[in-house]
């Protein structure tokens, strides 16, 4: 009657309190007490079962994860094509060929561009819509749902979406128009077309800062705010003295997580400029697909993404640097 | 008076704001409905008489790259690579929270660090693999490596949600001679329903919007597309033919957005937990 054995451990769990839990703690140390029970399962039959739990996710992860990333960098160093089955092994010519390759260091600038002013603009947006949206009432539950929408809708969509709005006959110039504006070449045109990608980005990252502002702000104890206004302090330095200092790690986390993502941008640039104009957009990610995968370079391809991983990995030390300093100088959570 | 004033400035700015968030849906679905020339002519108009059903049915109906079948193949990648990913994650997780070896900490920073790799850096070798297992180009290649991207997140939310739990629950079925496999499937994953929730909402959303993995891995040219690869195909780049345009996107997004407005917060509280918990 196995079921009944787990089923009774169950309630057994549930009903512990002080003197039970102690029993049961004597009943472990004494195994094999009780009439007719046969005892535990044997020690390499754990060893089996622990295995038998552990392996399928270790394989999944390893398989899929891990092996890819040593093969990316085995890959690295090698000349592959994809065309032939044949890889010679090239030393770190792809790296030196990378640090030259003037497109691919204009895809770092795009990258970093896009991903140290999209944080900039969530932390300072981020944070100023989550103080006015963090009270629990009806209306600020609407608007944080209508400010988090975009964050659902796939980045592929949305890039199809804001083409259809931004291109050079589309919605936004229409109004244009109709106001009596010249078009404005929102993607035709370098400059644009980068701050169109940054700001769709943020468009569709909005609500997730405000959410995680919002949680933030939530874990601030009421007590210290009322504490300050009593005190006589005005809004501003309340918020500047107490709010600030309390939800620093809060900002930091927040950039950290959007640094990473925005870092990897690929699919609004794909639907939205697709690279252009004139590769004006490409990001490292996109490199990585169109080298690797369009031109068959996956030698070259996979040293990218070497340096791609690098990147995100220094750049998420230092935020998690910072948060540490930050929680140093005070900070909570 | 003051503070009754900023709270009308507060709303109103709030109202303004979301209005122009919501700018962009309001497009989406109007000229989703509307003819080429209307859409250029007037893209904010809703006028009754112009409307018509037609372009959604093409989209739907396209038979190039049926939506219709993408919603299938989508739907199928999202369910099998969840539940694959709770199966295999789940017990492993129940390890690693409970063990104080330093084999499940060592695994346990990998599955953290793996959270930071971005997945088109890793595509070119994991193609590599599945071509030389012969699950290229398939549905079932797919799903793997979707569950295989989920799984650091997943094992994450399972151990700190675990940790939460106390010990003497399975310490007990375990004294009671329940093995680590019942112990876990019975006693444990019943209380684990809020982590398994939003470990299904969470993934499933992400693989519902995953672009260039599924356009990747199951290949132009194969019947297989799942709803993000299929709208890409159709809409193509620089792609001028709006009643095509709108009508594809209004139909990707749509699930996703009806099933965030029902499972709102749990989503959101989900994601929070799936952030902070590190």
């Amino acid at each position: 009657m196995p079921t009944s054995v787990t089923a009774r451990s169950a309630r057994l769990g549930r009903a512990l309190s002080g003197p039970d839990r102690l029993a049961a703690r004597t009943r472990r140390r004494q195994p094999g007490g009780r009439p007719g029970w046969t005892g535990r399962p044997s020690l390499a039959g754990r060893r089996v079962h622990e295995t038998v739990m552990a392996l399928p996710g270790v394989v999944l992860f390893a398989g899929l994860i891990g092996v890819p990333l040593v093969l990316m960098v085995v890959f690295s160093f090698t000349d592959w094509n994809g065309l032939s089955g044949q890889r010679l092994f090239n030393g770190v010519s792809n790296y030196a060929t990378a640090f030259r390759d003037p497109t691919l260091l204009h895809a770092y600038l795009v990258s970093v561009i896009i991903a140290v002013i999209g944080a900039v603009l969530l932390d300072v947006a981020g944070l100023a819509l989550a103080l006015a949206v963090a009270g629990a009432s009806r209306a600020n539950f609407i608007y944080r749902t209508v400010l988090f929408y975009p964050f659902i809708l796939s980045a592929v969509a949305v890039g199809f979406l804001w083409n259809a709005l931004l291109g050079y006959s589309g919605a936004a110039n229409s109004v244009l128009h109709v106001l009596g504006f010249a078009p404005v070449q929102f993607l035709g045109t370098p400059a644009l077309a980068l701050a169109s990608v940054t700001l769709v980005s943020v468009w569709q990252l909005l609500g997730f800062s405000v959410v995680v502002m919002v949680a933030g702000l939530q874990a601030v104890p009421g007590e210290l705010l009322d504490a300050s206004r009593v005190d006589g302090a005005t809004r501003f330095q309340t918020f500047r003295h107490v709010t600030l200092p309390m939800i620093a790690p809060t900002v930091t986390f927040n950039s950290v997580i959007v640094l990473v993502f925005l870092l990897r941008s690929y699919d609004i640039v794909v639907a939205l400029t697709g690279g252009g104009p004139a590769g004006a957009t490409e990001t490292v990610a996109y490199k990585i697909i169109n080298d690797g995968f369009s031109q068959g370079q996956l030698g070259y391809g996979s040293a990218q993404s070497v340096l791609l991983i690098v990147l995100t990995a220094l750049v998420a030390f230092a935020s998690i640097g910072l948060r540490r300093r930050g929680r140093h100088a005070g900070g909570v959570r | 008076m003051t503070a009754w004033r900023s709270r009308l400035t507060r709303h109103a700015v709030l109202i303004v704001l979301c209005a122009a968030m919501l700018v962009p849906a309001y497009l989406l679905i109007v000229n989703a409905f509307k003819p080429q020339a209307a859409i250029l002519g007037s893209p904010f108009s809703l006028d009754a008489r112009e409307l018509s059903l037609r372009y959604l049915q093409a989209a739907l109906t396209n038979p190039s790259f049926s939506l219709a079948r993408a919603y299938v193949v989508s739907a199928l990648v999202a369910l099998i690579s969840v539940t694959l990913v709770i199966v295999c994650c789940g017990p492993l997780a129940y390890l690693i929270a409970r063990r104080d070896s330093p084999l499940y900490k060592i695994l346990f920073y990998f599955f953290v660090a793996g959270t930071f790799i971005p997945s088109q850096a890793i595509l070119i070798p994991v193609v590599y693999i599945l071509r030389t297992i012969h699950l290229m180009n398939s549905v079932p290649g797919l799903l793997l490596y979707e569950a295989a991207l989920f799984s650091p997140m997943t094992v994450f939310l399972y151990v700190g949600y675990i940790r939460s739990v106390p010990r003497e629950l399975d310490e007990a079925a375990s004294v009671d001679g329940a093995s680590l496999v019942r112990t876990y499937w019975q006693v444990l994953f019943p209380l684990l329903k809020p982590a398994t929730v939003t470990v299904i909402i969470l993934n499933a959303v992400f693989s519902w919007n995953d672009f260039v993995d599924p356009l990747t891995i199951l290949g132009p040219t194969s019947n297989n597309h799942t709803v993000t690869s299929a709208i890409y195909e159709a809409i193509g780049q620089y792609n001028t033919n709006y009643t095509a345009v709108f009508p594809d996107v209004l139909l990707a997004v749509a699930p996703a957005v009806i099933f965030f407005l029902f499972m709102q917060r749990r989503f959101i509280s989900g994601l929070l937990a799936g952030a902070t918990k590190g």
